[in-house]
């Protein structure tokens, strides 16, 4: 006792802080990486994006208020779309997903502001020349897709993500060949749209050259049962056919064509309370 | 086994001042003392003479730099020290928030009470220190004196064999400090120690068997009451009814003998706080004959 | 004064346990009421006012959109409330016991240093602990009342002219309510209740040695928000290799020396709508029952020689 009474209790204090630290250090190492594995953790954000964020944003990562952080700029980012403030927009939606990584509305906000909302703008703000519309057009067009591939990166299976995108690569930018291959992606993903498989279909129709490969698939959705006979796919299909010249005995049969048009059209935007339109 | 309450042997306590190892003061040098069970001990000193460090080593809250205080034979470090001790500070620090009932409790269960027992024991202690109107009200509302009493009643609720009182009267006025005083006796009379720290002499004059007179960190003087303040070659005499011719005679006497010379002639006075006593007592004995 | 039975002076003090849980029991009481009568559940109210104007927001998003939204403010305020007040009550109370003296009472009791401690801080925990359980509750409230709208709502909308199948109704309602009121969102207020243990208990380490609250104060806010620096620490210093022997040395003084609070932020994955990994939330109990023992024997090693 007398022993210990003569080392100075600093000393102690940092030993015994030091000795538990190291002994600590290798298995929370492990509980983050498995934190981070179940999700349940998000992990920092990247050197890139360090750059980017403000400082608020910054001492939010640091100081576990993440959540908070970025619910608040999301209203900003409403904010920025209701100014029809597309740059700055870009901006806040970089650290909100920054922040929130895992959360899958982010991106798909982010995406549907630039490549929906800020592209048709373009279309339609006459008091900017047309050269730098256009111009801007594709720009926004391409920060959306941006978005969605680093979403895509972090949350490999979002379903809603790939809709978003393919939305914009089929509405604005009319790229029938990355429509066609999203919704391909989308229909092997669990809680994937049962339309999913057919738009891969129709979308593929329409790229030049690759015909053959969306009529082999389309007819393959229209041998699977009466389910597929939609008029829409039935179209498509015989579009196909002439197209491709396919002989008459291996063609559809001619009555299928109305076998499905009792069926009531659903809307394409599912109205939601509060007016809300799931775009 | 010694019957010694309270054992200072050989207490030095050093305070350092500053980071250097040679910036330090003394606060109490070589300090030893005995308080034997059951006597009333009044260490006396003016303030920053050592008297509460003194205390506080023997309480336990701070620890000696050189030699030991003993408490029933414990350590003063020892929780069964504390045990045996009940403490009044000179300003009793209680939670604020708390009502005079609510601290007693609180005091009680530190010290092991629970239930109906402590229950008892707080309505007799309130009861004792004349507060079972303020019982629930919060400290916060509380006068100077009304803490003092609470003060002394909490530091009986284990039934100590020690009682530690830091300058028990401090700002309390005369009739609260006359009550103090009644009940350090009683106290005395019940057989448990009282260990006195006060710089109001006259006070430690009244209720102490021994004192010792401590003055920047030594033991000057120590001894019991009436060895050390009795003039043992002066005598006085007080008379009543004498007539001015009696009183002349006494005189004619003295002066008749070579050796022996009156110092000091005059009335008997009475002191400032017996006098206000006296006082309100009549004042109250008026008012409740009307 | 009146006159008193001799029963009130007989020496007769009860013999005294070495330890005991009674004791520290009294403490923890004592610190609760204490903090109570300070008045501190106010912040409960601050708290139901954020939900209500939350509540009458109305974000341009799905309903999923909007309760997660709900969820995620209400959870993250939640959050900052535990930690903020684990900070500033311990911090204040230690300090205050000393400033006002009262610790002389206290410890002039038959009351081991260790003891007083532990109350001390086990009454910080158990106020938290209400403070969450009834923000929990007044969140929950507001989830649920606004989940269960929305579905009806949805329900309305979608059956309204038979155009969706069973299937994709079910699927819309399982969106809401993935987004509503979980089970496991209680695991997420634990994770709150755990991070602030830590906190607590690192701030009580701090004020046995600071020379004021505001000190103790500042100093946590900066250890906790340096907390969450863990794993970028960590990335640092492997695979940064231009890093200067100083950032080197300070990245591994923050590894070492300080709480590794980006552990507790599990909560965010959960409030997300992430699977709970039950094993992961033992360990991370665990761990902190660890930090507590730790910290409350650091604080110990500076309080037991502390005069006063």
């Amino acid at each position: 006792m007398s022993h210990f009474k003569k080392i100075p209790r600093t000393v102690v204090i940092l030993v015994v802080l030091a000795a538990f630290g190291l002994t600590r250090a290798p298995f929370e190492d492990r509980l983050v990486r498995d934190l981070i594995d179940t999700k349940m953790v998000v992990p920092p954000p990247g050197m890139t994006v360090l750059d980017q964020m403000g400082q608020s944003a910054l001492m939010a990562t640091l100081g576990g208020l993440r959540p908070l952080v970025a619910s608040f700029m999301s209203l900003r980012g409403y904010e920025n779309f209701s100014e029809k403030n597309w740059d700055e927009l870009h901006q806040t939606y970089q650290v909100i997903t920054a922040l929130e990584p895992r959360e899958e509305f982010h991106w798909v906000n982010a995406i549907w502001h630039l490549g929906i909302n800020a592209t048709a703008n373009m279309e339609l703000d006459t008091k900017i020349p047309e050269f730098e519309r256009k111009r801007r057009f594709f720009n926004y067009a391409q920060q959306a897709i941006e978005f969605a591939d680093k979403g895509i990166d972090q949350i490999p299976d979002s379903v809603e993500i790939r809709k978003q995108v393919a939305e914009v690569y089929r509405e604005k930018l009319k790229d029938w060949s990355s429509a066609a291959r999203t919704y391909g992606e989308i229909k092997d993903l669990d809680g994937a749209p049962q339309y999913a498989e057919r738009f891969h279909g129709y979308f593929l129709a329409k790229v030049p050259g690759r015909e053959r490969e969306a009529y082999d698939y389309l007819k393959g959705l229209y041998d699977k049962g009466a389910d597929q006979h939609l008029p829409t796919l039935i179209y498509e299909v015989r579009r196909l056919e002439e197209i491709l010249k396919i002989p008459y005995p291996e063609r559809i049969p001619e009555a299928d064509l109305n076998r499905n048009r009792a069926r009531p059209q659903k809307p394409k935007s599912k109205p939601l309370p509060g007016g809300v339109i799931i775009p | 086994m010694s019957n010694c309450a309270v054992e200072v042997k050989n207490m030095t306590k050093v305070f350092s001042k500053g980071l250097k190892k040679s910036d330090y003061v003394v606060a109490v040098d070589n300090l030893s003392f005995e308080i034997e069970t059951g006597e009333v001990y009044g260490l006396i000193g003016p303030n920053g003479s050592g008297k509460s460090t003194t205390m506080k080593v023997a309480l336990g809250l701070m620890a000696p730099s050189r030699g030991s205080v003993k408490v029933f034979g414990f350590d003063s470090g020892d929780i069964r020290a504390r045990n045996e001790i009940g403490f009044l500070p000179e300003n009793p620090y209680f939670y604020k928030h708390l009502t005079g009932a609510e601290t007693l409790k609180f005091c009680g269960k530190l010290c092991g009470f629970r239930g109906g027992e402590l229950k008892d024991r707080i309505a007799e202690l309130l009861e004792l220190v004349e507060l079972e109107g303020a019982a629930k009200r919060r400290l916060g509302g509380y006068s100077k004196g009304m803490l003092q009493r609470i003060g002394l009643a909490q530091a009986l609720i284990q039934r100590p064999r020690l009682v530690i009182l830091d300058e028990p009267t401090a700002g309390v006025d005369p009739l609260g400090s006359r009550q103090i005083r009644d009940l350090i006796l009683k106290l005395k009379e019940d057989g448990i120690t009282v260990f006195l720290c006060s710089h109001l002499l006259e006070q430690v004059q009244e209720v102490c068997d021994r004192v010792g007179i401590i003055f920047e960190g030594r033991m000057r003087r120590e001894g019991p009451l009436a060895e050390l303040i009795q003039i043992n070659e002066q005598t006085s005499m007080t008379f009543a009814g004498a007539k001015p011719q009696l009183l002349a005679k006494v005189r004619d006497l003295i002066e008749a003998e070579s050796d022996a010379t009156i110092v000091e002639e005059g009335h008997p006075k009475t002191t400032l706080e017996r006098l206000f006593i006296s006082l309100s007592k009549s004042e109250k004995e008026e008012e409740e004959r009307k | 004064m009146s006159q008193s039975p001799p029963s009130v002076f007989e020496p007769a003090s009860k013999p005294v346990s070495p330890f005991s849980f009674g004791r520290v029991m009294v403490i923890a009481s004592s610190s609760v009421t204490q903090l109570v009568r300070m008045k501190t559940f106010y912040f409960l109210l601050a708290f139901a006012a954020i939900i209500v104007v939350l509540m009458s927001l109305n974000p341009p998003t799905t309903p999923a959109g909007v309760l997660s939204t709900i969820k995620r403010i209400s959870f993250g305020t939640m959050d900052i409330f535990a930690w903020l007040f684990a900070i500033v009550s311990t911090a204040l109370l230690i300090p205050k016991d000393i400033e006002d003296r009262t610790l002389y009472t206290i410890l002039s009791k038959p009351v081991r240093r260790i003891e007083y401690l532990i109350g001390k801080l086990l009454g910080v925990l158990f106020v938290i602990a209400v403070s969450l359980a009834v923000m929990y509750g007044i969140c929950a409230l507001a989830l649920f009342s606004r989940e269960s709208l929305y579905i009806a709502e949805e329900l309305g909308a979608m059956q309204a002219g038979a155009q969706y199948s069973a299937e994709e109704v079910e699927a819309q309602i399982a969106l809401i309510q993935q987004q509503g009121l979980r089970l496991e969102l209680g695991i997420a207020v634990l994770a709150s209740f755990l991070k602030s243990a830590v906190v607590a208990s690192v701030t009580i380490f701090l004020s046995t040695f600071a020379s004021s609250s505001l000190f103790s104060i500042i100093i946590s806010v900066l250890i906790f928000i340096i907390g969450h620096a863990h794993t970028m620490a960590t990335s640092f210093w492997l695979y940064q290799t231009d890093n200067s022997l100083l950032v080197e040395l300070i990245l591994k003084c923050v590894k070492i020396f300080i709480p590794n609070y980006q552990l507790y932020s599990f909560s965010h994955g959960i409030i997300q709508g992430e699977a709970v990994s039950y094993s992961l939330v033992w360990q991370m109990t665990g761990l902190t029952g660890v930090y507590l023992v730790v910290f409350i024997f650091l604080s110990l090693l500076v309080f037991i020689d502390k005069e006063f």
